[in-house]
């Protein structure tokens, strides 16, 4: 087989094992996602009335949360439309 | 090293007896004694203009005067520079000022008289007995409270961060090795920032609580045979036992001997609230309102303090 047509059989085998890894790791992804907003609106949940953890615990641990408070801010945006949220999880177009 | 801890309804006579204990315990060991309470009168009651700092009464005695407002201040400083170092990008906007706003959050001066407590178990190592003469019930309950609520609060966060750490993990097995330009999420405990941090304050508070519920720690409740400072005695007492905290001995004081069957009543009550709890009776004393008094702070000291003590 020619350099190039094995060249190119092998990036295509690269891609479709790259999709499948990530198909495979999608759900888990999301569940880390919402994991981690799960961990910020515990930690600074008293800026929407939840019940929050003594306010020092909430100032020791703020200046580590920059990638949990982005992704709450996300959650947030998003929660107005959950339906596509949803669906965008599930694959479904 | 023993710690102590007088607690009580306001007016009852804590910082006297407390002072009286210290007095008596210096005559045989080094002794620490700190107010906690902002409306201090420690100094007053030895005689002496306290510098807010460590002052020495005597070779083995040693008076501290906690101001909290100061604690509060210096912690809400030292918070407030990180967060404005961490969030730098907002001086852009000058928007870091708005952290100051942090000074009115709730909670702020409980956390920094457990930190003034911690700070002097901790660093008083040369003392044999340290004396805390607390604040008010309502204040005392709520930091003496907080290290297991904050263990409670850190477990929880530590479960869940535990979880993220996991499933970023198997993202990670998954995916195998990432391109150059995305961004390395932490998946093991070790590098997770926030997780060591919550290890740390776990470790803290674990210190502490260990400490305030151990065998040299004693927490002795003062009041008087009234029903109002036995009715908050008894919740006093209900709040130790649910923390978990070593209540040692009970001081009825500022006993009027026309008083003798009022005293016997509340004594009863406080004594099924807390049975097997040694009890003092102290008779009022008018010489202990002369202001450093010291005849009369010797002959307190002596029978309000077990021998073993």
């Amino acid at each position: 087989m020619p350099p190039r047509i094995f060249q190119a059989v092998r990036e295509m085998l690269k891609g479709i094992d790259a999709a499948h890894r990530e198909q495979a790791a999608s759900l888990t992804e999301v569940e880390c996602r919402e994991l981690e907003n799960i961990f910020a609106l515990l930690v600074v949940g008293s800026f929407v009335g939840l019940p929050a953890p003594p306010s020092f615990l909430a100032v020791e641990l703020l200046p580590y949360m920059d990638r949990e408070l982005e992704l709450l801010q996300c959650r947030a945006r998003d929660s107005g439309d959950m339906l596509a949220e949803l669906c965008g999880t599930l694959g479904i177009d | 090293m023993k710690i102590f801890f007088f607690a009580g309804k306001g007016g009852v006579g804590k910082s006297t007896t407390a002072a009286a204990a210290a007095r008596q315990l210096a005559q045989k060991a080094r002794v620490l004694i700190v107010s906690l309470d902002p409306a201090h009168n420690l100094g007053d009651i030895f005689g002496v203009q306290a510098t807010g700092g460590k002052d020495r009464l005597t070779d083995s005695l040693f008076l501290q005067e906690v101001d909290l407002h100061k604690l509060s201040r210096e912690y809400l400083r030292k918070e407030i520079t990180t967060l404005t170092s961490t969030y730098s990008y907002l001086k852009t906007l000058n928007l870091d000022s708005y952290f100051s706003t942090l000074k009115y959050s709730p909670g702020i001066e409980e956390y920094a008289l457990l930190s003034s407590i911690a700070g002097t178990i901790n660093n008083e190592t040369s003392f044999d007995y340290i004396i805390f003469d607390t604040p008010p019930t309502g204040l005392t309950l709520r930091f003496l409270a907080l290290p297991r609520i904050s263990m409670t609060w850190i477990d929880r966060l530590i479960d869940i961060r535990r979880r993220i750490l996991e499933k970023r993990y198997t993202i990670h097995r998954i995916k195998g090795p990432i391109s150059s330009e995305e961004t390395v999420l932490a998946y093991e405990e070790k590098d997770d920032d926030i997780l060591r941090r919550l290890w740390t304050l776990k470790e803290t508070y674990q210190d502490l609580d260990t400490r305030l519920r151990g065998n040299d720690c004693h927490v002795v409740v003062v009041f008087n045979p009234d029903m109002l400072s036995c009715r908050e005695s008894e919740r006093l007492i209900d709040g130790l036992e649910e923390l978990g905290l070593p209540l040692r001995l009970l001081i009825d004081n500022k006993v009027r001997t026309e008083h003798i069957d009022q005293a016997q009543t509340v004594e009863a009550k406080m004594q099924a609230r807390a049975p097997g709890v040694e009890l003092r009776r102290i008779g009022l004393n008018p010489n202990l309102e002369d202001m450093g008094n010291k005849a009369g702070m010797d002959d307190l000291g002596e029978r309000i303090l077990p021998e073993d003590w």
